[in-house]
């Protein structure tokens, strides 16, 4: 049905355009380093060059790039240099993603991607094949594996949860977006070389043709302003065209989110790899009430696992019934909940102190009308109250609660059987107060990730981790009391020689 | 922390810790050297003022004294740990005193490893690696080592069976 073809011409183009986007940073260096000083005429040749060249390149690859579906099989060689061939047996194909990126809907094309389970996995991706051969792809693939393993059946149409993301809800994600942070930052970054690229004069006729009549200090106001202005659109635009047309949809045993506006991105998470579920209530989202969910897996396939958005925008009431409904493993009864002791308290401000004061010292004999920044004291003591207030722990049937706030607060819900490592850590000043941090460490992608909550009561955190411990409720494990024993003396013994 | 794991190192970790510090002392006493004996002959220079070179030899001979009289014997006092069916249990720290506790199901591969000083001690150390961290038992006896490695490795498959 399949002979060996090549793809859809377009494929060139993408291939391109994917080399482009995976090494946009790279890019970007180099050009700003490049062009350091030398004329714009030569950075502009310089990227036609570079684009010349990834084009070539993409129709070389695309030329040497055949596919084709034999005896269930589907199999593909490529490589410019070296030749591959890919042969992927239908029976091993566990995800076959349909996607369709900028290029593609400019020619009504689709790109396929299959994925394939196992550390030894390969992955095929056919960048550009009309939407119908996709299709048929996906079918002859899927058929044949559903034929020979009854276990992974076709989900039942009927049984599937689909939940989407709708228009308000995504406008009210894009305005109080986390990524502000972020893009204020950049922004900065951005502005601070705006300056070296006009001259000073440029800049002042601008300024005194433009607003007449400014005093230093509003300059300096207005300019913040226009930042915070800019970063502000940067994330707004960023989350719209990162969550658009949001889609989670429940399936029998996996999870499939899809979103983005100019490219449309697939994720499947099975839930036996989800690690670890947090409610994150960001600082612009929580007084209206808003939190999103987010996902931490472990690998499978080809895809590392990480961080994932679960959904963007939730109003609080809903949360626990979406966990409920998505994610049901996941809803607990809490069952002993403690906070931070009011001992903490002290703790959690000094903190916030050491943290802003020397911010403020720098700020103060760095800029004009720079006193005003001992303002920033009132609302870094308050976030650390809120810190204080927000910090604790709990525990349900076999899930442990972990909440902590450093800008937004985080619920970070993990199960028992999932924890990979605990950690308590105490120094002298806490070691005086009694109290300690407590870390959960969960696997996330290749580094793992940690939750930790501050300064709560040693007690506690010892009480916390026997439970964690224990693969059971009960206390004693006296069974293997005696080879605790043995082992010790053994090794003192062995160690006290010395 | 009460009820400490209850297990020590190997004595022998201090001189192994005394002696790799030394070795990397050595470098940095070479390193200075060479800088004062290049401010000396070009006093002119403004390479390094003379106050900032005294400053850092000064700190260097603190950090020395501490880091090989002091600190390993500390390290050692405060360093213990316990492996049992169900857990490796560790506890370390001078200023903050880190326990970690790691299920033994969720251990994913142990090994030993010895650098030169450790071995010329025979002493080598543990790491346990779980999917998202790694732990490592430092200076332990090397047939202790292999050991403790073995009994992990044991336990972690036992309790993979019955979960």
């Amino acid at each position: 049905m399949f002979e060996l073809q090549r793809q859809h011409p377009a494929a060139a183009l993408a291939n391109a355009f994917d080399i482009i986007r995976a090494n946009f940073v790279t890019i970007l260096i180099l050009i700003f380093v490049g062009s350091g000083g030398r004329e714009a005429n030569f950075t502009l040749y310089w990227i036609i060059g570079t684009f010349l060249f990834l084009l070539i390149w993409g129709v070389i690859s695309w030329y040497r790039f055949e596919f084709s579906v034999e005896e269930g099989e589907l199999r593909i060689e490529q490589g410019v240099l070296v030749r591959k061939k890919l042969y992927l047996t239908s029976d091993r194909i566990q995800v076959i993603d349909i996607s369709a990126g900028v290029v593609q809907r400019l020619f009504g094309l689709v790109a396929v991607e299959v994925k394939t389970a196992g550390s030894s996995s390969k992955e095929a991706k056919i960048s550009a094949i009309s939407r119908g051969k996709a299709e048929k792809l996906k079918a002859l693939l899927r058929k044949k594996a559903e034929r020979s393993d009854d276990a992974q059946k076709a989900d039942p149409i009927d049984h599937r949860k689909v939940y989407a993301l709708d228009t308000k809800d995504l406008l009210i994600a894009a305005s109080t977006s986390g990524r502000f942070g972020v893009a204020l930052s950049v922004v900065g970054v951005a502005f601070s070389q705006v300056e070296q690229l006009i001259s000073e004069e440029q800049m002042i006729y601008f300024v005194e043709s433009i607003i007449p009549r400014s005093t230093n200090a509003s300059m300096i106001a207005m300019s913040i302003f226009a930042v915070i202005a800019i970063a502000w659109l940067f994330s707004f635009a960023s989350t719209i065209i990162k969550y658009y047309d949001f889609v989670v949809e429940v399936r029998e045993n996996e999870l499939l989110i899809s979103r983005g506006l100019f490219e449309r991105t697939q994720l499947t998470i099975p839930f036996n790899r989800i690690q670890a579920v947090q409610i994150k209530e960001e600082l612009l989202r929580q007084p209206l009430g808003y939190a999103s969910l987010v996902l931490e897996s472990a690998g499978y396939g080809e895809s590392e696992g990480n961080s994932t958005t679960l959904f963007p925008l939730l109003a609080r009431p809903q949360i626990y019934s979406f966990i409920n409904e998505v994610i049901p493993d996941y809803q607990t009864e809490i069952s002993e909940k403690s906070n931070v002791p009011l001992r903490g308290l002290r703790r959690y401000l000094f903190r916030m102190l050491w943290i802003s004061v020397p911010v403020i010292l720098i700020v103060w004999s760095s800029i004009p009308y720079g006193v005003y920044s001992w303002f920033l004291l009132v609302p870094a003591l308050l976030l650390g109250y809120q810190q204080y207030r927000d910090a604790g722990i709990a525990r349900g049937k076999d899930t442990v609660v972990l909440t902590f706030r450093l800008l937004s607060k985080t619920t970070a819900m993990v199960k028992k059987y999932r924890m990979q490592s605990c950690q308590i850590q105490q120094n002298p000043f806490q070691k005086r107060l009694e109290l300690s941090n407590f870390t959960v460490h969960v696997a996330s992608g290749n580094q793992g990730r940690a939750f930790t909550v501050r300064d709560i009561d040693i007690a506690k955190a010892m009480d916390y981790r026997r439970w964690l411990s224990n693969g059971r409720e009960s206390e004693s494990n006296t069974a293997n009391e005696g080879d605790r024993e043995l082992l010790s003396e053994d090794s003192d013994n062995r160690d006290a020689i010395q | 922390m009460r009820s400490s794991p209850k297990r020590k190192l190997s004595h022998d970790a201090i001189k192994a810790w005394r002696v790799s510090l030394s070795i990397l002392i050595l470098f940095l006493v070479l390193g200075l050297f060479f800088v004062w004996g290049y401010k000396l002959l070009s006093p002119e220079s403004e390479f390094f003022s003379i106050w900032t070179l005294t400053a850092i030899s000064v700190i260097l001979v603190v950090i020395t004294g501490l880091g090989i009289f002091f600190i390993p014997e500390i390290r050692w006092q405060r360093w213990s740990y316990e492996v049992d069916e169900h857990e490796v249990d560790l506890q370390s720290g001078i200023f903050i005193i880190t326990r970690t506790l790691v299920p033994i199901k969720r251990v994913q591969h142990v090994d030993t490893r010895q650098g030169p000083i450790l071995r010329s001690y025979d002493l080598a150390d543990v790491t346990i690696s779980t999917a998202a961290t790694t732990h490592r038992i430092p200076a332990l006896n090397e047939e202790v080592a292999d050991q403790v490695r073995n009994q992990i490795s044991e336990f972690a498959r036992l309790a993979e069976e019955d979960v």
